[in-house]
């Protein structure tokens, strides 16, 4: 049986810290990036025609069809032979991440604004109220309570998500423990309070989620 | 009971089709609306009168025919369509609410962002068309927290501080529970006793008998008869009216 050394994981928080401040900033960057372009992509998807809404549809369909691994090793690995310059492995994850974030978010959102129902636009246009207020006051307030579980969700899928990164090398909380337990070969105590970091950020995100849905499910109307 | 029976002409549809796919949901409609009257559209269910009625502003296009609305014809540029429904008030079978915002907010959110009126005026029109309909103590509910024939109420308050020329009500109590369709019947009521222009789809047959300036039964897409109460009730001459009557009265 292996001893369990819990001085070999104090010893190294501040490393271990490092790694979870990239593993953050991974988190909140794509997150933000992948709203915006979420949005756009979703918005042009419903409202655009032709060409704009192809487009749209295509990059959804696209990025949710490729793991995020493949994904950020192509952008790390394969991007620079086309263009030349060779990205950070910080630049080529969170584009990555952000770009496979946001076709997530996009159908998230898609989601959402569909499932208000048609009444309520109908009631809203049909008091002559301008198409972007019926947007701003009725589709999106209600689309947005709808999405909170399933953005949590995405959030979530971030956090994990943003492991794959120490795969290109950025400095997140999976490769700081593989750099240290490399060092002292004490994986089995790395990687148990690397696994606990995450189900510490990733447990309370889920609860909440459950909990904004049963508050939903309580108001059917 | 109609108090203008030769007021000028506010809406007017000429040979309105609707079709979905091969089903014909509107042959041919005509009618002609004045000022002042108010007209209850009556029929068996799937005859097209909803859909009639949603065509009038807008929320269903027509394939072919006109509708002039106060002037303003459909099909037409786009901006027709939003000035007729500034103009038209309607009121759903399920009224619609918009759930996320208080009574107060469901009835100024039109008037200032449709027709640009200041917070302080839309919040004392709220309030005072609460009154009208009688439930001006609940102004600061959510929807949810009403009954549904107080929801209904505040329906016809909300589509009324548009200060619409027409009223468009489709089924208004065909949602409701026994028990509160009376209460709602009475706020139309009093709308029409004070003389608003009214289209009526309902089932209600005994209340648009009583407050009806005319009569209309709809049936597969088309009217099939147009007339006043009295000849509607006593004296048609249309034996699928009779049908119709015979099974509803």
């Amino acid at each position: 049986m292996i001893s369990f050394n819990t001085d070999e994981i104090v010893r190294n928080l501040p490393e271990l810290w490092i790694g979870l401040q990239y593993t953050l900033v991974l988190v909140f960057v794509s997150l933000a990036v992948g709203t915006v372009i979420g949005l756009a992509a979703c918005l042009g998807r419903l409202l655009g025609r032709g060409l704009l809404s192809t487009l749209c549809t295509g990059y959804t369909t696209i990025f949710r069809g490729i793991p995020e691994t493949v994904l950020m090793f192509w952008l790390y690995y394969c991007a620079p032979l086309l263009g030349g310059v060779r990205p950070s492995s910080m630049a080529a994850a969170l584009v990555a991440m952000s770009l496979y974030l946001g076709a997530m978010l996009s159908e998230v959102f898609r989601g959402g604004i569909l499932a208000v129902p048609k009444g309520q636009t109908e009631a809203a246009r049909s008091l002559g109220i301008p198409e972007v207020w019926v947007w701003i006051n009725v589709i999106l307030p209600q689309a947005f309570r709808i999405v909170i579980p399933p953005l949590i969700g995405v959030a979530a899928l971030a956090v994990k998500v943003s492991g794959i990164a120490s795969t290109i090398g950025v400095t997140e909380l999976v490769y700081q423990a593989n750099i240290i337990a490399g060092q002292s070969y004490r994986y089995f105590e790395l990687f148990t309070a690397v696994g606990l970091f995450y189900f510490m950020i990733l447990f309370p995100m889920s609860m909440l989620a459950k909990r904004y849905e049963r508050k939903l499910a309580m108001r059917t109307r | 009971m109609s108090t203008q029976q030769n007021g000028e002409t506010i809406v007017q549809c000429t040979n309105v089709c609707k079709s979905y796919g091969s089903f014909v949901a509107l042959k041919n409609i005509n009618l002609n609306v004045r000022k002042g009257e108010v007209v209850c559209i009556v029929g068996p269910s799937g005859g097209g009168k909803s859909t009639f009625l949603r065509t009038i502003n807008g929320l269903e296009e027509i394939d072919s025919g006109a509708i002039v609305f106060d002037g303003i014809t459909i099909p037409g540029p786009s901006k027709n369509v939003r000035t007729i429904r500034r103009e038209a008030g309607m009121v759903f079978q399920n009224f619609n609410l918009f759930p996320h915002m208080t009574v107060r907010k469901n009835l100024t959110l039109a008037p200032m962002r449709a027709r640009g009126i200041n917070s302080d005026d839309a919040n004392r029109r709220a309030e005072r068309l609460l009154n009208r309909v009688g439930i001006g103590n609940q102004i600061d509910k959510y929807p949810d927290q009403l009954s549904g024939g107080q929801q209904q109420r505040v329906a016809i308050a909300r589509a009324l501080a548009m200060e619409p020329k027409v009223m468009l009500f489709d089924e208004p109590t065909s949602a409701l529970d026994p028990e509160m369709v009376k209460e709602v019947l009475e706020v139309v009521r009093e709308l029409a006793v004070s003389g608003m222009t009214m289209i009526i789809v309902t089932h209600e047959i005994g209340f648009a008998r009583e407050i009806s300036s005319r009569m209309v039964f709809m049936m597969d897409g088309a009217i099939v008869v147009d007339a006043s109460p009295k000849t509607f009730f006593e004296d048609t001459p249309d034996l699928r009216l009779q049908t119709f009557l015979s099974k509803v009265l």
